[in-house]
């Protein structure tokens, strides 16, 4: 080893606390990146297999009912390679031992053979093959997870109004439904959603659909065009009452999957780099200051023939050292972190298996960017050393020049002590340095923004939506449209204390280019249990005439209010028809269309029709309403309200509880770490004055109060710079999750900023603390005597 | 805190410092070193001692001792009759907030802060002092009060530091080889506000050095070697300090 080699170990022996911090806020940074990353690889890769071996469908269509015999129509378009046809039906569950029903979707097998495509994937038990009906059934895993269902475990089913038992076969995952939710869900809340297979043959006859489907699943020949596909599709079904087919950018599952994949993208990009910059900053001062205390034996070393390169590589050393240190941290903390996250995203999103890929291209990625920090960091002290000629280098610096700061220059000097006059002074004389203290103290302040903003965002969504909108207690929806008299036999249900109707109908609504299919939801005009609720949370009343859409839905549709929209009814009579766009009303969730129920069924020509009801049931006699529910032959599906909300709740506790640790631990360790350093170099560059002010009979307090007062002081300006940048953060990055299927508000409440605050004051204070502590170990006399 | 005021001038006649068998060590067993092998000594208020000795005869620890900036392994050490040598940490602090000036080498000026704020630093914590222009006129300094240390000479940044030490009218003034970065001129300039400081205030001074010179503006000369008090020289006139030469 070479005795340069040698000065470097002992330098870092002795440098030792603050090279650790420095690597450690590195490390969260290459932690969050490789985390990030390789999540993003774990996902999409596993998806990508999934989806080949499991052969999931290009594009996807809902219909009323079409004989068997269309399916060979169907194959006859040019470029696609599959069909499947079947049956999809809403189904609602009577689990043992629970009170609420919970609603689901179950799909059919094919009478010969397995799925063709979307093949199951068996988790446990058996698939069920064949053509015979035999009272069997197959459950998503995570719908049977959350109930503890196994198979051989029996369950009761409504289907088409009739109340049925099946026996569980197997448990299975499907690639339709890696994120196994309702369509539109943000969240999953597998206890009270599921899905289900049984035989095309018993789900047929339940639902008089012998000899025919109701959804079907196309395979594309490789460079087949989607959209002619999608035409094609949608002009062979209209007389089958197609609802409008479409390709997996609209599926439910995969849109939510790409989304969580965007929303990681952000996050691997934008946090790595702030931490990376700030261990930048830190090794840009650790090293300076080890370059100026260096000077003399610099000098010596050019002295003694060392050239310049080797001097300057013996510092980059350091700076490797540290790297090197903070690269196998972050990779751990990476993994670590990375096979925990893989544990909540089992949660959101259902594999045969997901494990963390570690993406050893990311760690050579974070291997060159922190090199790249780091060298940043430490080229510019270096440059300056081994510029330096021996001669100079060896006397010592000159001593430093200080001017009265800027207030006192402005004629406010005589309102501060003396003692904060020296923290201004010091503070103005190092501008560069300052700010960037503060910029380092503001990132870490406003990263903690960040992840409560997500749950506040999440909490508002969850409120607005379950008390603002919906203040029912159940949603029953029927099996087909029902004459409107039906309210009137809810209302008779034990404990309905208010019954209200609703009307759905699918249908496309279109502007100029534009159009989506959905369905627009009819409404008493001033609905008491669904309230259609405008950006200022008032409610709005449904005109006689005109529809009120999402504004998000308005965005995509490019719209605003007095324009008018065609609608295309995709059942029933398939009316076409036009209205003015009345409102725009706010949600968070997909998009929606509301009109006033009367005015509706005016235009859909089909009489006064509903096919759902809002009820409010007195809690007095809840288990008897839902047993009469239960055995309700019109009811299709019963949600219930509350039942949902707490499934919410947990599962986002769960996630966004994960999250905000990591990112709570990370805008600690870092304002942490950037105060303590601070202070040490500070300490390090004053220990002659702080040791003056000791000897001249100021008490430890009030010396540490002159070190650390500076340090407060840019604290106390980067507080509110985090707050300002911290909501940033989170307006960026809560727009990546601002999609037409989720959409989350910027909530950024006081709780929140006052949170953040306390975070890195405390972190500041303790740091600040433990260098203090250091003060006593200052050698009163040698400093003093000690030549500058 | 035993004792009711340290910078209380009531008792002139008794001794400032008294002590007795007073020694110091540093390491231990074969790094062991004796700085001061246990040395009597008494100085009284208004005296002007130099003290001399090569490095390493001890004078530094001796100032250290004395100006609270380190305790005795044994012997005692009095300041008024208060137990110096047995006091703890918070004792020593407000021994040297209240007691003692200090002037070192090499000035130790704060280069944030102005020659009056420098003296403003004390005279905001003192408990009587002076203010910080009277301070600095004393030392001659009247018209640089405002500069700070980087534009002003040696000279001047040591007499800011002598400022600095008298400004809160402390009972004594510890000079640890005040002139040994300054050429002759500049030297002697210094020591005539020291000597002024003494005369003016009735300051104990002690001066610490190895310039044998300095020996002739001191009321009383010790030379220190090896840790012991080898000579004690008493001077019936003091030589002002503008006549010395080195």
């Amino acid at each position: 080893m070479s005795l340069l080699d040698l000065k470097l170990i002992r330098d870092l022996r002795a440098l030792k606390s603050q090279a650790a911090a420095v690597a450690i806020v590195m490390a969260c940074g290459l932690a969050m990146m490789i985390m990030t990353r390789s999540l993003i690889v774990s996902l999409e890769t596993t998806r990508d297999a999934y989806y080949r071996d499991n052969h999931f469908a290009q594009i996807f269509s809902r219909l009323k009912r079409a004989p068997n015999s269309v399916s060979a129509q169907l194959a006859a378009i040019p470029g696609v390679a599959t069909v499947q046809t079947g049956i999809a039906l809403s189904v609602t569950l009577d689990l043992p031992g629970v009170i609420e029903p919970a609603t689901g979707l179950i799909q059919s097998l094919p009478e010969q053979g397995e799925l063709t495509l979307n093949r199951l994937h068996l988790r446990a038990g058996r698939i069920l093959v064949g053509r015979e009906s035999t009272g069997e059934i197959l459950v998503g895993e995570a719908f049977a997870q959350a109930n503890q269902l196994k198979p051989g475990d029996e369950i009761a089913a409504v289907l088409y109004g009739r109340r049925q038992n099946f026996r569980i076969a197997g448990i299975v995952l499907s690639p339709e439904f890696i994120f196994e939710a309702p369509p539109g869900a943000a969240l999953p809340n597998n206890k009270t959603y599921g899905v289900f297979w049984m035989p095309y043959k018993e789900l047929a006859r339940a639902s008089n659909l012998d000899g025919a489907f109701n959804q079907l699943s196309l395979q594309l020949v490789p460079g087949a065009s989607e959209p002619a596909v999608i035409a094609a599709v949608d002009h062979i079904l209209r007389p089958y009452g197609g609802r409008g087919a479409y390709g997996r950018t609209s599926h439910p599952s995969h849109t939510r999957l790409r989304d969580e994949i965007n929303i990681l993208n952000g996050l691997s990009i934008g946090f790595p780099l702030v931490f990376l910059s700030v261990a930048a900053f830190m090794t840009n001062a650790v090293m300076g200051r080890q370059i100026t205390l260096q000077r003399e034996q610099i000098a010596i070393l050019k002295a003694f023939g060392f050239s310049n390169g080797e001097i300057g590589r013996h510092y980059l050393k350091f700076s490797i050292v540290i790297v090197a240190g903070g690269t196998a941290l972050g990779v751990l903390g990476g993994v670590f972190l990375g096979e925990r996250l893989v544990d909540m995203y089992h949660v959101f999103f259902r594999f045969p298996a997901l494990n963390f890929q570690l993406a050893s291209t990311v760690v050579v990625l974070a291997v060159l960017v922190s090199s790249i920090a780091a060298i940043i960091g430490v080229a510019g002290s270096v440059r300056a050393a081994v510029r330096l000629p021996p001669a100079e280098a060896m006397r010592p610096e000159p001593p430093s020049s200080y001017r009265p700061a800027l207030v006192e220059r402005l004629g406010f000097g005589r309102l501060f002590t003396v003692t904060f006059r020296m923290a201004l002074r010091n503070i103005e004389r190092r501008p560069v340095r300052a700010s960037l203290t503060v910029g380092a103290l503001a990132l870490a302040t406003g990263i903690l923004i960040v992840p409560n903003a997500f749950r506040d965002g999440i909490g508002y969504v969850l409120d607005y939506q379950w008390d603002l909108i919906q203040r029912q207690t159940v949603m029953v929806s029927l099996i087909e449209p029902s004459p409107a008299r039906t309210l009137a036999d809810f209302k008779a249900l034990p404990g309905v204390i208010l019954a209200e109707p609703v009307r759905g109908a699918a249908v496309e609504l279109r502007a100029g280019n534009q159009f989506r299919r959905l369905s627009i939801t009819g409404l008493p005009a001033q609905a008491e249990l669904f309230r259609v609720i405008d950006s200022s949370g008032r409610q709005i009343s449904l005109p006689p005439e005109g529809i009120v859409i999402s504004r998000k839905l308005a965005d995509v549709l490019g719209v605003k209010i007095g324009e008018i929209l065609f609608v295309r009814g995709l059942e029933g009579k398939r009316v076409e028809f036009s209205v003015p766009v009345a409102g725009l009303s706010e949600d968070f969730a997909g998009t929606a269309a509301y009109m006033e129920i009367g005015a509706l069924n005016r235009h859909l020509g089909e009489g006064d029709r509903i096919n759902a009801a809002y009820l409010t049931v007195g809690a007095g006699q809840w288990n008897e309403f839902l047993h009469a529910m239960k055995a309700s032959p019109r009811a299709g599906s019963v949600v219930v309200k509350n039942k949902i909300r707490q499934g919410f709740r947990e599962t986002t506790a769960q996630s966004i509880g994960l999250l905000q640790q990591i990112y709570l631990t990370f805008a600690a360790v870092v304002a942490f770490g950037i105060v303590y350093n601070s202070a040490r170099i500070s300490l390090s560059e004053r220990q002659r004055e702080l040791a003056t002010l000791r000897v001249i009979g100021f008490t430890r307090g009030e010396v540490a109060t002159v070190l650390v007062g500076e340090l407060m002081m840019l604290t106390l300006i980067a507080l509110p710079c985090g707050l300002l940048i911290g909501s940033g953060f989170a307006r960026v990055i809560l727009m990546t999750v601002n999609t037409e299927f989720v959409r989350l508000p910027l909530i950024l409440t006081a709780q929140n900023y006052a949170f953040a605050v306390l975070v890195v004051a405390v972190a500041s204070a303790i740091s600040a603390l433990l260098a203090c502590r250091r003060l006593d170990q200052l050698d009163l006399v040698g400093v003093l005597k000690a030549r500058d | 805190m035993a004792h009711a005021a340290f910078t209380s001038a009531e008792s002139d006649l008794a001794p400032v410092f008294q002590a007795r068998a007073l020694a110091k060590t540093y390491g231990e067993g074969d790094a062991m070193v004796r700085a001061l092998a246990g040395l009597d000594l008494e100085c009284r208020a208004g005296e002007l001692v130099v003290v001399l000795g090569a490095s390493g005869s001890g004078k530094s620890t001796l100032l250290n001792l004395l100006g609270g900036l380190d305790t005795p392994t044994s012997g005692s050490l009095f300041y008024r009759g208060w137990d110096l040598g047995g006091a703890d940490e918070a004792g020593l602090t407000r021994y040297r907030r209240e007691a003692v000036g200090f002037v070192f080498q090499f000035y130790n000026l704060i280069p944030s802060l102005t020659a009056r704020e420098n003296v403003a630093l004390i005279t905001e914590i003192a408990a009587d002092p002076m203010t910080p222009e009277e301070a600095l006129h004393m030392v001659g300094l009247g018209a640089r009060m405002d500069h700070f240390p980087a534009q002003l000479s040696g000279g001047e940044q040591q007499r800011v530091a002598i400022a600095r030490a008298i400004a809160k009218r402390p009972a004594v003034l510890m000079c640890d080889e005040p002139t040994g970065a300054l050429d002759v001129n500049t030297g002697k300039a210094v020591l005539e506000a020291i000597e002024r400081i003494n005369r003016e205030l009735g300051t104990l001074t002690l001066i610490i050095t190895h310039n044998s010179v300095m020996a002739e503006m001191a009321d009383r000369v010790l030379t220190l070697s090896d840790g012991h008090i080898t000579g004690e020289k008493h001077n019936l006139t003091r030589a002002a300090a503008s006549t010395l030469a080195w």
